[in-house]
């Protein structure tokens, strides 16, 4: 080949691979070009956030209970900071800051590639004298930042909530949130959270590679989240709290009273839960549940001791909605209207019942002949002596428990297997037991009403995993006839067995008897606003279904109400309650617990009775009895709705 | 023909027009060059006032160098080229000298390259490209019937030496540059295939032998790799490429217009007055300003090679060949790597990079190349004078 080939060659190959670094030119500028250029214009661009405030929480009265103000902090931008600056500048904060290095060093990590964190909290003295060093510390900037002030301190602590971290679970279900903004955890701060949060402001700005600010966007202004306003009378709640408090310290008394005088007590009570419903439209008063915290503590990040103690004395749990207990006797009312209302039959054939003149010789226990085998059973009531032949409202007066299961024996008897035979347990579902009631507030529990369904339920359960804890003896997965017996619908009748509830059941329950029949959804929270003043947020007001409730038994169960405190098991408990006794009501109840002697002492109350606005539940767990420590509690609370003076906590008569 | 081949030029041609320079040849330089003021003022401008230094503070400096430069293109066309020929050897001792002696100067960005003068830092690897291509055309332009292995044997030793002695200070771009001369030149002085496939198999256990002994410093694997995997690292190498591929696409067809385009203003591309001068071009110009970049690099090698199809001996035939490979794989390779589609080596882009070796390095290459122009061969009936 000749050279003058060769060259040809050569040059052939050089056009070639110009060639294709041309075509790749018009690929990347001309196919590829407005994509990059588009690229090229965002990435030059940063967006500042800033963090909106979030919205102030008011009570009912318009007194603030919660609201932000804007303190000092210093903040870290990682796109500010080149990486091999990264650790002087740490080094640096720390020594300014008096922070440990390692956790700017951990916010650093966990704020991502692109992100921003506020390491710490300053005083306007730091502010200052960071101030003058700030040109020397890219990246780093003193900014006011929203911070959470819970005016009423611990008070209404569960309504309230309180703030945290997003943990993986609120990142799941919410992937915009900023890693380092707190939100709502507990409380109406999570329920509405996303109410509470406000809106971002931002600015935009124009960047070099060395980071240096070449043009600024007219920066947009964070709007502030939307006001609560809760349900809460915020000094009927400090009310209440007091008053619970004083109940504890009562029941304690009562206990130590009990030992000195050679009785079994167990523990110190320490756990109570009140709640006030406004049975016209489901509104929550009050809600008080002890132990509480002081959500303030978690503004700047709880330290961890202080939160494992909190956590494991339980009082993040707010046992007015997640607190399961037996209802115990206040349940009776339920068993009264079914009584009445279906004409349930009692037993025919034992000597202490009088079925024709619907009476009941409570004389303190309850023996049942005729098993097949031949054997008696026998029942004992909470109190000794013999109270007489009592009728149905003598018997809720006094808390008759031979009565209550005289109704269950008498309804097993009859409709056995029938469709009707878990009459009770519908009205007790259609009265809101068994079922969450939808409060506006975190960790509601739901309950458990029990039936031949749900013992059916468990049974195939125990028997398809024979590892997993029981929950029925297993005597009774052999029986012919099912595994639910006419026993447990007699413990059912008095609230007790299976049956759990929360305290807000309760009076949700006693709400719907005493204002007709009317259901409603209790909340918290009346409305929220937006700042402009637009409504961001209305509770559902009014009621939902009615349940049939006639209006015979509606008068006779308020007048029997009244009967318990003016004479029977509150009757010492309201001794004192002052001109307008004849205007209340209430139950008393006493829950047994499987694990220990120590009773669930429960009361309910309701009024005014000639027209119904509010009903109280108090429950002192393991407080003992109900109409000795619970209904004092309640009393002292109802003397306040009532407009009387409330007399001090004292001991009330040991009644169920 | 062929347009490479000597021009069936008029019969007579007068002593004058024999002793015209290439007119294409340097005007396409002096464009280019002119371009690349222009383009180095532009990228370093703000880079340069944000340091507290005059905006043209770059260009000035390379104006020097463009001066510099003219005189060298002036003095190695007056020299007769064939004198180089003899001084060959003496040239590639003092290449390799001055390789080696550059170990004894601190490194500079992790390579031991430069020649530190203060207000001037000497690149000689720069000018051993030259150096190597007078030495391998001096032994292949050798008058035999044939291309003996001797030859070959000893154009490869004359091409490893200095392009080990560049492996290790760092420069991998400038090693190829080296492998690819001698390619083209044994191709050039008539390589046969039998031997061709002998030498490309010794090339390849070459190549397989610094891979495998991991001779190739991690930068220089993920240089490649990036470019198979470009959200590779994307703060690193990866970011940088990505950066540079942005910056020429966002110019689009007609490109943002001279001194616009914030990817240059806003110095999102590494050393951009520098080895990615072409993504000023790219960005501010446009495919229209880089097309048009790329055609006058096209024109000057065009040009170099026929110098080589008309020089009046082998060894200017060789020589004007390699001197268009020289000018061919920098051009390529550079521009390639702004676009993604050569990995990113320190090769810079000829007359337009900022940089005073390898300016009066490619103008030297000018120079002789004008120089073999000057003296080419006769066209059939013209006399020589000479």
């Amino acid at each position: 080949m000749k050279f003058g080939a060769r060259l040809t060659i050569l040059a052939t190959v050089f056009l070639a691979m110009f060639g294709v670094v041309g075509i790749r030119l018009w690929f990347v500028q001309v196919a590829e070009g407005a994509q990059s250029a588009e690229i090229v214009e965002e990435q030059t661009w940063v967006q500042i956030r800033s963090e909106p405030a979030r919205g102030d929480i008011f009570d009912r009265n318009g007194v603030m209970v919660v609201t932000s103000r804007f303190v000092p902090r210093l903040v870290v931008d990682r796109r500010f900071i080149d990486p091999d600056e990264k650790d002087a500048l740490i080094q640096k904060l720390s020594g300014l800051l008096g922070v440990p290095a390692a956790d700017i060093e951990a916010g650093y990590e966990a704020a991502g590639l692109n992100g921003r964190f506020p390491v710490t909290e300053i005083s306007t003295d730091t502010a200052y004298r960071i101030n003058e060093q700030l040109s020397a510390l890219p990246g780093v900037s003193i900014e006011k930042l929203p911070q959470r002030v819970y005016l009423a301190g611990p008070t209404a602590a569960h309504v309230v909530g309180h703030l945290g971290l997003p943990d993986e679970a609120d990142l799941e279900e919410r992937p915009e949130l900023d890693l380092n903004a707190r939100i709502g955890k507990l409380g109406v701060e999570r329920v509405y959270d996303e109410l509470l949060q406000g809106t971002a402001g931002y600015s935009e700005l124009r960047l070099n590679r060395q980071s240096e600010v070449l043009e600024e966007s007219e920066p947009v202004n964070p709007i502030q989240g939307a006001s609560l306003y809760l349900t809460i009378d915020l000094r009927l709640q400090e009310m209440v709290e007091l008053a619970l408090e004083s109940g504890l310290f009562l029941a304690n008394e009562v206990k130590d009273e009990d030992r000195a005088n050679g009785q079994e007590v167990n523990h110190d009570a320490f756990r109570a839960a009140a709640v006030v419903l406004d049975v016209t439209n489901g509104e929550i008063l009050a809600l008080a549940s002890v132990p509480d915290f002081d959500p303030s503590l978690f503004v700047g990040g709880v330290d961890a001791a202080t939160f494992s103690a909190l956590n494991e004395s339980k009082a993040f749990n707010n046992l007015v909605v997640a607190g399961l207990y037996p209802p115990a006797s206040t349940f009776k009312a339920v068993t009264y209207v079914a009584f009445q209302e279906e004409n349930l039959p009692l037993p025919a054939d034992l000597p202490q019942v009088a079925p024709a003149d619907g009476l009941v010789h409570c004389n303190g226990t309850l023996r049942l002949p005729g098993f097949e085998e031949g054997s008696q059973q026998i029942f004992h009531d909470w109190y000794t002596g013999d109270k007489g032949w009592l009728d149905i409202h003598e018997a809720f007066e006094q808390s008759c428990n031979i009565f209550f299961w005289s109704i269950a024996l008498g309804t097993w008897r009859e409709y056995k297997l029938t469709d009707q035979e878990s009459i009770i347990q519908t009205w007790a579902r259609s009265l809101g037991f068994g079922e969450r009631t939808g409060i506006d507030l975190t960790g509601e529990a739901g309950g458990i009403v029990p039936d031949r369904a749900l013992f059916q339920e468990w049974k195939e359960y125990q028997l398809e995993n024979p590892d997993a804890p029981a929950r029925l003896e297993p005597s009774r997965l052999d029986l012919a006839e099912g595994p639910f017996l006419g026993g447990d619908l007699m413990n059912f009748a008095i609230g007790q067995g299976e049956l759990t509830s929360t305290p807000l059941q309760v009076a949700q329950a006693y709400g719907m008897l005493v204002n007709g029949g009317h259901s409603f959804t209790p909340h918290v929270v009346s409305r929220a606003l937006n700042r402009d003043g637009s409504i961001a947020y209305q509770s559902p007001s009014g009621f939902g279904e009615q349940v049939a409730l006639s209006p015979e038994v509606h008068a006779s169960l308020l007048s029997d109400m009244n009967r318990v405190v003016t004479s029977g098991t509150a009757a010492a408990a309201f001794r004192d309650f002052g001109s307008t006794l004849d205007r209340v009501g209430g139950k008393t109840g006493t829950g047994q617990t499987i694990a220990n002697n120590d009773n669930h002492a429960w009361f309910v109350g309701a009024g005014p009775l000639d027209s119904p606005r509010w009903v109280v539940a108090v429950l002192i767990e393991e407080g003992g009895s109900g109409g000795r420590v619970a209904a004092p509690v309640a009393r002292h609370i109802m003397q306040y709705l009532m407009g009387e003076n409330p007399t001090p906590i004292v001991e009330g008569a040991a009644a169920d | 023909m062929t347009l490479l081949a000597r021009p069936d030029a008029p019969p007579a041609v007068s002593d004058r027009r024999r002793n015209t320079p290439d007119r294409v040849l340097i005007g396409a330089s002096v464009i280019l060059a002119l371009m690349g003021l222009l383009m180095i003022y532009s990228a370093t401008r703000v880079g340069l006032e944000r340091n507290n230094l005059p905006a043209s503070f770059s260009m000035e400096r390379q104006m020097i160098f463009v001066a510099a430069g003219f005189i060298l293109v002036a003095v190695f066309s007056f020299v007769d080229y064939r004198e180089l020929r003899h001084l060959a050897h003496i040239i590639y001792g003092g290449m390799v000298l001055s390789l080696s002696a550059v170990f004894l100067f601190p490194a500079v960005k992790g390579a031991q390259r430069w020649y530190d003068f203060g207000i001037f830092q000497l690149q000689p690897s720069e000018f051993s490209k030259t150096a190597c291509l007078l030495t391998l055309a001096a032994i292949l332009a050798r008058p035999a019937a044939r291309l003996e292995w001797q030859r070959i044997l000893q154009a490869l030793m004359v091409m490893v030496v200095p392009a080990a002695l560049i492996f290790l200070q760092p420069d991998l771009g400038t090693m190829l540059i080296f492998a690819f001369l001698l390619m083209v030149l044994l191709f050039g002085a008539g390589i046969t295939a039998r031997q061709a496939l002998v030498v490309s198999g010794v090339g390849l256990a070459m190549g397989i032998a610094v891979f495998q002994f991991g001779l190739l410093r991690s930068y220089q694997l993920d240089r490649i790799r990036v470019l198979f995997n470009p959200t590779l690292d994307p703060t690193g190498i990866g970011w940088n490429l990505r950066q540079s591929i942005l910056a020429v696409g966002s110019g689009q067809l007609t490109g943002k217009g001279l001194f616009q385009g914030q990817q240059t203003n806003f110095q999102y591309v590494p050393e951009q007055g520098t080895d990615f001068i072409f993504t000023a071009v790219g960005e501010q110009l446009g495919f229209v300003g880089g097309i048009l970049v790329i055609a006058a690099f096209l024109v000057l090698v065009w040009r170099l090679l026929v110098i080589a199809g008309a020089a009046r001996d082998r060894f200017g035939a060789l020589l004007a060949m390699g001197i268009a490979s020289i000018f061919a794989f920098h051009v390529l390779v550079n521009i390639g790597m702004t676009i993604g589609i050569m990995p990113v080596t320190g090769l810079p882009l000829p007359f337009m990079s900022a940089g005073g070796s390898s300016f009066l390095n490619f103008s030297i290459c000018i120079g002789i190349a004008n120089s073999i122009w000057l003296r080419r061969s006769p066209v059939p009936g013209e006399t020589i004078h000479s």
